[in-house]
Order: C-alpha cells, then sequence, then structure tokens
C-alpha cells in the first residue's frame, strides 16, 4: 500500500507547501474558509483587518500575473502589510542565495512569504531556514498548491455533494503533465475528495505518470493514465487543459503546436463528445488555440474566469491559517 | 607523531580477512608489532568461522578488531577547494572512520593530470594514513587527450580517472584503457552517459515524478556500462593486461551487465557506495528508513519537513529500494568488490541551496564502517562481506600492501565496537564539511582505536 501521510503531517502547520499529506477533513476546513471570505469579499467592508501587523511579502523567482497579484489582493482583504519582493532589481541579481534571502526578509519583518521558484522543493529549503510561515506558490514541476485548492473550491461547488465531496466524478486533466506542478498537486486534492482523474497527453510529455497515477491506489480516488484525449473525455464531468510550457520544454518533446492542437486541444469539436453539462477549466495562463480554442475559453461550460476569481477567496484562507497557526 | 604502540586486545572478534579467520582471539601488539594472535578456539574454528560470515554470536564479544580499512574513491579536494576539505581535515577523518588508506580521485582543481599536482594533492598532515594518488586519465579531466600514464605512474598514481565524468569519446576511452594496461595500473570509469542525464536531479521513479524532480534515467548509467565493457572486449584480446573499474554502480540493471561480462572472464571489477546499498530516494522525500525496511508498493512519498534535503543530492542519484538491493547482492556475489566511499565533501555554501542547484556529493567517510555495519545487524551482509569489501577488495584493485592481523606485521588495525550507537553531528564529525544526511540519525558501530603502522591514529 502506497502511504500517502504520515498521521503526524495531519497536523496542521504555520507553513502551506505542499497539499500532499492533507486529508479531506483539512481540505474541506479550507474550502469553508474560502467560502467565509468570499462572503467577506461581498461584505460592505470588502475585507477584514485579521491580519492588521502582519508583513507579507511576495518573493516571485519566476513570472506570474494571476497568482501574485490574487495573493496579494488576498493579503491586502485581509488587513496584512504587503510588500513585493523585486527579484530583477533585488540583491539576488548580485548572487544573494534564497536561504540570505528569507533571512533578509525575516529581518525586515516579514511574517509570511509567498515563495514561486523554478525548482522543485525550494520552499522546503526556505521553510528550513526562516521564523515565520513559508506558503508555496509554485515550486518547478512539482507543486502548486494554492492553485489545486481554488481548482477543488470550483469544482466541488459546480460538481460537489452537499459537503463538496468528488466522490463519482471524472475529471479529465489534459497535456503536458510532466512539467506541470498543477497536475502534481490536483492529483492529491481531487483523489482525498473522492474524484475518479484521467490522465492523458503526449507520450513524451506523460513520461513517468503510469506509475505516478498507480501510486494513487489506496487514495479515496481513482487516477488513471490514458493514451488519447477521446477516451479521457467519454463520461468526463469535467475536463481541465494544462498550459504548453514553452519556457520548460526541451526540443524534440513536441513536434508542433499545430500538431499538438490537433491530438491534444480543446476544440469545439473535440467536446461534441462530452456530455453537455461537463465542464471546462484551465489553471491559465492560456496559449489560446493551442491547448485551447478561444471560443471554448469564453464558451458556456468554461469555468476559467470563476478559477481565477476563486483564488483571491482561498489564498486569503491559506494565509488566514497560516498566521493562525503561527500564532498558536 | 605518537609513539610505538604496546598494547593487548584481549578476547576481542578478530576478522582477518587477508588470512580468512575470523572468531574471538587476543592480539598483543608490542612496539607497534602484532607481536602474537591467539586464536581462543583454534585456528580451524577461525578458518570455519570466516567462511560462515564471520559473524559473531550472541555470546561473543562485541569488540571487533579489523585491518585498518581501505577506501578506493575519496576526494580530499586539494589542491583548489581547501575551504570544503584538504589532506589534514581529510585524513582526519578517515582515522575516525577507521581508515588507514584512501586513493583520492584526480578531479581536483586544477585535475591531478601531471606530477606536480598529483603530489600536490597527497601533500600535508596526514595523521598516518596512506595516500594513494589517482591520476586524471586525460589531460584537465577532459576527455580529449590522456594523460603522460608512464610518469604518473611512476610519481605514485595507482590507477587512472576521469571520476565526475566519464571519458565519453569511446576512442579517448580506449586509449586511456590501453595507457593504463601498459603502465600496469587500472581505469577506473566514472559510467554516466551525459545525453541522458544532463540536468538531471533525482533518479527516474516514482520519487522524481512525485517531487517534480528532473529525471536521472537509469539507462544513463546501463548505456555508459555496456558501452565501456565493448571497449574493453575489444581491447583484451590485443592487450593482455588492461584492467577497467566502474566506480560507484547504482544499478540492478548496470550491475547485472557487469555480472554477466565477469561470466566471460573479463577483468572488469565494480564497487558501491555505502549510501547506495543503505539509502533510497524516498529519503528525498523525507522518508529515513533504511533501503532494506522499504517493501516495493510501501513507498512514502508525501513530502515530510525534512524533504529536498540537499545532502542528498548525488551522483548518481540515490535510487529505489531494489536497486539498492541489487547493490547489497553485488557485494554479497562477488559482482562488487569493494565499498567505496565517494567521500565527497562540499562547503555550506555549495549545499544550502535549492536541491537542484545543489553540487552532487555525500561526505561519508566517517560513516561508512557504521552504514556497512547498520546493513550487517540487519542481516543483510555478513561481517566477512563488509570487512572484505573495506579492505582485501580495494586493496585487490589499487595494488595495495594490507596485511592481516599477522604475527610479525607492522599493527594497522581498527578497533570497532558493534554493540554500541553514535550520531554523527558536526562535533563528532571530523571532517571540514558536514554534507552529509545521516547527521542525528543513530548509527550503530563505534570506532574506538585506529592504529596505522605500529602508532595511535585515532582514540575515542
Amino acid at each position: 500500500m502506497v502511504t500517502q501521510a504520515a498521521p503526524a503531517e495531519e497536523r496542521s502547520s504555520r507553513h502551506l507547501l505542499d497539499v500532499a499529506g492533507l486529508n479531506w477533513r483539512s481540505l474541506q476546513k479550507l474550502l469553508a474558509s474560502a467560502g467565509e471570505m468570499q462572503q467577506l469579499l461581498d461584505s460592505r467592508a470588502g475585507g477584514s483587518d485579521a491580519l492588521r501587523g502582519v508583513g507579507v511579502t511576495t518573493l516571485f523567482y519566476e513570472p506570474s500575473t494571476r497568482t501574485r497579484i490574487s495573493f496579494e489582493a488576498a493579503a491586502a482583504a485581509l488587513g496584512a502589510r504587503v510588500t513585493t519582493f523585486n527579484v530583477a532589481t533585488s540583491s539576488v541579481g548580485k548572487g544573494e542565495s534564497l536561504v540570505d534571502t528569507v533571512r533578509t526578509l525575516e529581518a525586515l519583518r516579514s511574517q509570511v512569504i509567498v515563495l514561486r521558484h523554478e525548482r522543485a522543493g525550494a520552499p522546503w529549503l526556505a521553510a528550513r531556514h526562516f521564523g515565520g510561515s513559508i506558503v508555496n506558490a509554485g515550486d518547478g514541476w512539482h507543486a502548486h498548491p494554492t492553485q489545486a485548492l481554488l481548482d477543488l473550491s470550483v469544482l466541488s461547488r459546480n460538481l460537489g455533494d452537499s459537503s463538496g465531496y468528488l466522490a463519482g466524478r471524472r475529471i479529465a486533466i489534459v497535456g503536458d503533465l510532466l512539467h506541470s506542478r498543477v497536475v502534481r498537486s490536483n492529483l492529491h486534492t481531487l483523489t482525498t475528495a473522492g474524484a475518479t482523474v484521467l490522465l492523458t497527453g503526449p507520450a513524451s510529455l506523460t513520461t513517468g505518470f503510469a506509475e505516478h497515477a498507480a501510486s494513487f491506489r489506496g487514495t479515496a480516488g481513482n487516477v488513471q493514465l490514458v493514451g488519447n484525449l477521446d477516451e479521457a473525455l467519454h463520461n468526463a464531468d469535467a475536463v481541465m487543459a494544462l498550459r504548453i510550457q514553452r519556457e520548460r520544454l526541451t526540443p524534440g518533446e513536441l513536434d508542433s503546436l499545430e500538431a499538438y492542437r490537433a491530438a491534444w486541444g480543446l476544440t469545439e469539436a473535440r467536446l461534441a463528445a462530452l456530455s453537455p453539462r461537463a465542464l471546462v477549466l484551465h489553471p491559465g495562463p492560456m496559449n489560446e488555440g493551442v491547448e485551447i480554442d478561444p471560443n471554448v475559453a469564453d464558451g458556456p461550460r468554461s469555468l476559467v474566469l470563476e478559477q481565477v476569481r476563486a483564488g483571491i477567496p482561498m489564498r486569503m484562507a491559506v494565509l488566514a491559517q497560516v498566521v493562525a497557526e503561527a500564532r498558536a | 607523531m605518537t609513539d610505538l604502540l604496546t598494547v593487548n586486545f584481549a578476547e576481542h572478534w578478530v576478522v582477518d580477512p587477508v588470512a580468512e579467520l575470523a572468531g574471538v582471539a587476543s592480539v598483543s601488539i608490542i612496539a607497534g608489532k602484532i607481536a602474537s594472535v591467539t586464536w581462543r578456539d583454534g585456528e580451524a574454528a577461525a578458518r570455519a568461522c570466516w567462511t560462515a560470515g564471520a559473524n559473531p554470536g550472541p555470546s561473543d564479544p562485541t569488540v571487533a578488531l579489523l585491518p585498518a580499512l581501505i577506501d578506493l574513491h575519496a576526494h580530499f579536494r586539494q589542491p583548489g577547494a581547501n575551504a570544503s576539505e584538504d589532506v589534514e581535515s581529510g585524513t582526519r577523518a578517515a582515522v575516525h572512520g577507521g581508515y588507514g588508506t584512501v586513493a583520492l580521485m584526480p578531479n581536483t582543481e586544477p585535475a591531478a593530470d601531471t606530477v606536480e599536482t598529483l603530489r600536490a594533492a597527497i601533500a600535508g598532515e596526514r595523521h598516518g594514513v596512506r595516500l594513494l594518488p589517482i591520476a586524471a586519465a586525460t589531460v584537465g579531466r577532459a576527455g580529449t587527450q590522456v594523460s603522460n600514464v608512464g610518469a604518473l605512474v611512476k610519481a605514485g598514481a595507482v590507477a587512472i580517472s576521469d571520476d565526475g565524468s566519464p571519458i565519453a569519446d569511446r576512442v579517448v576511452f580506449r586509449a586511456a584503457l590501453l595507457a593504463a594496461a601498459t603502465a600496469g595500473i587500472p581505469l577506473i570509469e566514472h559510467c554516466e552517459e551525459p545525453s541522458l542525464t544532463d540536468g538531471s536531479e533525482a533518479a527516474d521513479g516514482l520519487v522524481a515524478s512525485r517531487l517534480g524532480l528532473r529525471p536521472w534515467p537509469a539507462a544513463g548509467e546501463l548505456r555508459a556500462v555496456e558501452s565501456a565493457i565493448a571497449v574493453l572486449r575489444d581491447v583484451v584480446t590485443s592487450a593482455a593486461p588492461a584492467r577497467l573499474h566502474l566506480t560507484h554502480l547504482s544499478t540492478a540493471a548496470a550491475l547485472a551487465a557487469v555480472r554477466s561480462a565477469q561470466g566471460e572472464g573479463l577483468p572488469l571489477t565494480c564497487d558501491v557506495t555505502p549510501h547506495h546499498i543503505a539509502l533510497t530516494d524516498g529519503w528525498i522525500a523525507g522518508d529515513r528508513r533504511w533501503a532494506w525496511e522499504v517493501a516495493s508498493g510501501d513507498e512514502r512519498l508525501a513530502p515530510t519537513a525534512d524533504a529536498f534535503d540537499a545532502d542528498l543530492r548525488v551522483c548518481p542519484p540515490l535510487r529505489a529500494a531494489v536497486d539498492a538491493a541489487a547493490c547489497r547482492e553485488a557485494l554479497r556475489n562477488g559482482t562488487a568488490l569493494a565499498i567505496g566511499t565517494d567521500h565527497a565533501p562540499h562547503s555550506r555554501e555549495k549545499k544550502e541551496v535549492e536541491f537542484g542547484l545543489a553540487a552532487n556529493g555525500i561526505a561519508g567517510i566517517e560513516t561508512s564502517l557504521s552504514v556497512a555495519i547498520a546493513a550487517h545487524r540487519a542481516g543483510e551482509l555478513s561481517l566477512a562481506t563488509i570487512v572484505a569489501a573495506l579492505t582485501t577488495g580495494p586493496a585487490r584493485l589499487l595494488g595495495a600492501d594490507l596485511v592481516g592481523v599477522t604475527p610479525g606485521a607492522s599493527a594497522s588495525l581498527v578497533q570497532v565496537d558493534l554493540a554500541v550507537s553514535w550520531r554523527p553531528s558536526r562535533e563528532t564529525l571530523q571532517g571540514r564539511s558536514i554534507n552529509m544526511p545521516l547527521i542525528g540519525r543513530e548509527l550503530p558501530g563505534v570506532v574506538l582505536l585506529t592504529v596505522l603502522e605500529g602508532r595511535l591514529a585515532y582514540q575515542r
């Protein structure tokens, strides 16, 4: 049996490094908290001062639009002091290491660092050298916990039972699995929520995922790697297209974007195979006309903007939780 | 230099891999020389005990006396990176680990491709340790032009190698093998196919996939091994004394290829490292079980707070439990003749970084005996197997003199308490760098004394 989590990891931590190891109760708690945060955003006050005086720094070693801005908006909505660390103009350019950088930020009274990094595991290194809380905003190919949490909140709202549980639901994820931190994190949250996940993509970009999929046996859900898009879409309740990450591809991993679209793109013709109520997701940013057609992304099935909107309340919930744990 | 030692080791568990004897014995040292060895139950019983694995029984003494250990593969970083290690700190670490002889790899800066650099690599306070320099197989370890092997051997080189990288060009590899054969020494090859492994971070497999680390395929080792064997097969027909040694093999597939080639009678040997026999890639996720404690399908994959420890970044990478099992089997069945530490110290600056940006290497010379003893205590390796792999095996490869626990010989011995444990820490480790994933872990086997050439080199 694959052990998904040692019991000790079920206890909350002052960091959010990963969703691997979080049980359904922990996920539910975050979903409920995000719901409350949404109410707060919708209220006349538009926020709270729960994190007043708390220094939150976004430290992004890779470019980002929605993740960084939604973290900053989330922190501001809770009254935190928000600092954007500009890696390009900082001492990082002079060779300052990640460890030195987080120690410096601690000395400058940051209590929370929201870290994005191009290397897997960087948040674990940061967490070992930082007295406050590290929130992983994406580490290399490895994990993107808050994306998976907001995807779960959207799917639970649209497809879940009264508790948001996804038992019996089939979620297809298509594209570049190899380089995708989004799929790696979504596999944890979706299987913990009881869903069946169908993975597919070109062989060069799904290397290792047969064994990877099999390692989720023993979870509440189920993961299968299938050979083509039509098989993945069959009976799917939702399909998530992953971005072709041109910056991470090595020569030979992809023939051409046209060939990719023909085999793996979410086109209107392709979606005709789906049930009429099946939903479409994309973590963004989209290569429209490659992995997803514009009229699909903007179409009636699309949850893409709902995903973006779900980012702020979920990141509020995460920030509130890690700060509460750090204070406890 | 301390005085020549006079001491009586009464009723120890003595293992002599040279004479192939083991059992309870009393060894008396007078003025640095072994004056007498008295086997309590007689030599015939000691011979039978060696053949049965040299394992002490429950009522036998727990303090063992072994020949001082030999490492065929270490990096003392001198010249060029003395901030990470040098001869003084490296030999201090070695005697703490029970070693009396250490062969040093030539990937210094500059590479040990000249007589001057070869000598510089072993200069300094040695704490009584015998240092055997290995010369660079090619100029600058660049893989294009074979070094002046004759001159380097005359200056003391016991082997040639471009360790740290393979000699990728097969024509140059062949020429290096021939040059080594002519000089009567082995070529030690680091088997890696760079086109398959460039930029990779962890062994291809479930752990790398789950942790999003760039995969280092097993084929990256196997292809290089197969290709090296093909060249060796070709060369031995024309150059009889050619000897090829493949260092730090890590995969079941590569070890099977070596075993098969040895079956053909090719002059081929190999070694495995302490970390590849005892650790798995699961350690990168934070699973701290010994390799023999992990059943297939029982991997613990959710990263713990200890995950992504850059001290676990090593080349070749840590692998699955089945590969670690294959490394131990290779020691048992003789495919691998040695445990080589690949002691690779690195400064904090090179290791306290993101996993994929960290320098490769584990500083393991002070813990390798304990790791081997851990495998022994788990029933994985007999004491005879580990002692041979740490003494006679590497001596055979390097042509190094090794006297056993032999009356009349100058005493080079290590006294180790098999029943006591210790914890490696910044305080207990003697080397300059502590890039070592076993920090804080309780390890069996405490070195009490290391005696080299009749003098005390280390005392706990």
